[in-house]
């Protein structure tokens, strides 16, 4: 039997805040939410004090120098986590301006303690904790000990078995305050601004005794309160490939034969083709097939406006509920939002089939900050999505460029599991389309350059152009003509 | 004033509970200046001295705006939360005129409030100040 202390992890009741956390708030910690002007750090403060509070245990807020407290009522009631029966009863705010303002941080220690003593919380907050530190600097007072009042606080509320959180402006990260030695958990809340776009980053850079997601997290501040968007857990026990491999069909009958069967389940697959050339045509066929087959699926849409979304099949699908929509017309999105918002309409569905379209617009939909490391993202939400065991089918607009045989503009062809590719090519003055199957792993598909085309009822694969070769240079020529030109032949 | 609000009969009774039966100037002027104590003690604690003080002022300058006739009579307290001061007026007045102050002063300070903070949070804060059962000294912790 372990006679080791156990610590309770209380729940923040803020989304995501737990896991990022590694499991919760230790209870009994001292902690430091720290953050410049607007980040977040009294709203955070708040909805943990509601969700934590209760009458027996209750929570002090102490407003120091700082936000009006007045002020501060009126705004944080604007969120629904704000509960006003709760105040003077599971939440006290208690004000310290005066005493600040005499810059005498024994008395302020005094008055704390007394404060804690009479009410035995379970929760403290110091708001902000800042103007503390700057009324103990600008007072010419010899008995103002930062680092002393700072040790015996932190002694003091643990003993008095109070969590505790001290909330302060714009400390830089290289300061050598006295706070970051004796705080337990150092919550640290960004706004990284880049042109026009703004994205709200939270870091633990600290937390005693747990192991805490490392990293910028992001998070929003929603009339719901916070918002974490912690990045998904990997699946520790991901399912073995299964042999014979169980495939699904893609709708196109010819289609599957050149997959060789069908896509394998829980693959990702990647549609590469220029504008037009029926990306999304396919994709929605693919939803189709498996609505058929009384699979549900998930459609990820950036760049068409789902309401005018041309194809009717589609839009006849999520209408009747077996197609979930993630459409999020939040600016400045986060891969780990996008992936929680898909998650979740998997969830809710027990979908089967994803499709993204397109991982162009879902470029553009992504904050300018995440976009240098757009792979990354797009390899955690793959492997995200496959880890969920759906199979995930990709567009993504190709450039046509003869030169070179790309099949993603990110590089990011290695990540999926199977790759068609579509291209148009230039027969006598018309413009044609042909499709390849280029890879679908551990499994024998065909090598074939199918020409195709698309009508009402959606991609038509018609046969191969075996009098023609260079097909992919876009300009193929008669082979009977034996005339190759030196462009057409290196592709 | 226009129609009476649930809130402003509660706060017009519990004035008048205070005063008593035998209502004399003295004892209006004392039931007005508790209340205000009342208030000052619950809302202190949370907003701080100089918070109230702000609303008192306020209340103040509302009340003289929209009775010009109190201003003159009142225009003197508005220094600062002197509530002596106040008395010391109130007690110059004609019981019906202080009780008509009274009155409005309460009612403005507790509308004031709402605006700042919602109907809710205010009734939730203030809600011992009027408890006509209760004694007249309220069960809120004293300020320091």
């Amino acid at each position: 039997m372990s006679t080791k202390v156990t610590i309770n992890r209380l729940a923040t009741g803020v989304p995501g805040l737990d896991e990022v956390l590694g499991g919760g708030l230790p209870e009994f910690s001292f902690n430091l939410i720290a953050g410049p002007p607007g980040c977040g750090k009294t709203t955070l403060a708040h909805q943990m004090m509601f969700a934590l509070a209760t009458p027996e245990r209750p929570a002090l807020f102490f407003t120091v120098l700082g936000e009006p407290p007045l002020k501060m009522l009126r705004y944080q009631q604007q969120f629904d986590f704000f509960d006003s029966e709760a105040i003077n009863h599971s939440i006290r705010y208690i004000n310290l301006a005066n005493d600040t303002l005499a810059g005498n941080l024994d008395e302020v220690l005094r008055r704390i303690v007394s404060e804690v003593e009479a009410h035995s919380p379970s929760l403290v907050f110091v708001d902000s904790f800042r103007s503390v530190v700057l009324a103990s600097q600008t007072q010419d007072n010899p008995n103002n000990n930062l680092p002393q009042f700072i040790q015996q606080l932190g002694m003091l509320m643990t003993t008095w078995q109070a969590t505790t959180f001290l909330i302060g402006e714009y400390f830089t990260e290289t300061d050598t305050n006295p706070i970051f030695t004796v705080a337990d958990g150092l919550i640290w809340l960004r706004q990284s601004v880049q042109r026009n776009s703004m994205v709200r980053k939270m870091e633990i850079m600290k937390m005693r005794g747990q192991p805490t997601l490392p990293g910028l997290h992001t998070f929003r501040i929603a009339t719901s309160g916070i918002k974490v968007f912690a990045p998904t857990a990997p699946n520790p026990v991901e399912a073995p490939l299964e042999f014979p491999i169980k495939r699904l069909k893609m709708g196109v009958p010819q289609l599957d034969e050149m997959l060789g069967g069908g896509l394998p389940r829980g693959y990702s697959l990647l549609v590469a083709g220029p504008s037009g050339s029926g990306k999304s045509i396919l994709a929605a066929t693919f939803l189709a097939e498996g609505a058929r087959n009384g699979e549900t699926g998930v459609i990820a849409v950036f760049e068409q406006r789902p309401n005018h979304s041309q194809n009717a099949t589609l839009a006849g699908l999520i209408q009747s509920g077996q197609v979930g929509l993630v459409d999020s017309r939040a600016p400045d999105l986060s891969i780990d939002e996008i992936v929680q918002l898909l998650l979740s309409e998997i969830t809710r569905l027990k979908a089967t089939r994803v499709v993204i379209d397109s991982l162009s617009g879902f470029e553009l939909a992504l904050a300018p900050t995440f976009r240098d490391d757009f792979r990354e993202s797009l390899s955690r939400m793959v492997t995200a999505l496959t880890g969920a065991g759906v199979s995930v089918l990709m567009t993504s607009e190709l450039e046509d460029r003869y030169t070179d045989l790309r099949f993603s503009p990110y590089g990011t062809a290695f990540l999926t599991d199977a790759i068609i590719v579509q291209r148009y090519i230039e027969v006598e003055s018309r413009l044609l389309r042909i499709m390849a199957v280029v890879k679908v792993r551990a499994s024998a598909h065909s090598d074939q350059l199918r020409q195709y085309h698309i009508d009402d009822n959606g991609l038509q694969i018609g046969e191969m152009l075996p009098d023609q070769e260079g097909l992919l240079g876009g300009r193929p020529t008669k082979q009977s003509s034996g005339a190759v030109r030196t462009g057409d032949k290196n592709v | 004033m226009s129609t009476l609000s649930e809130e402003s009969r509660q706060i017009v009774a519990s004035l008048a509970h205070r005063v008593g039966p035998d209502a004399d100037i003295a004892r209006v002027a004392q039931a007005i200046v508790s209340t205000l104590q009342d208030m000052d003690a619950a809302l202190t604690p949370i907003i701080g001295p100089q918070g109230v003080a702000a609303l008192y002022r306020r209340s103040l300058q509302l009340c003289t705006c929209a009775h010009p006739r109190l201003a003159g009579t009142y225009d003197r307290v508005q220094a600062a939360l002197d509530l002596a001061a106040l008395k010391s007026v109130l007690v110059e007045q004609s019981e019906a005129d202080a009780l008509f102050f009274g009155e409005v002063m309460l009612i403005t300070f507790y509308e004031l409030l709402t605006t700042l903070i919602g109907p809710s949070l205010t009734a939730r804060l203030l809600r011992d100040v009027w408890e006509p059962s209760l004694s007249d000294t309220p069960s809120q912790e004293n300020s320091p």
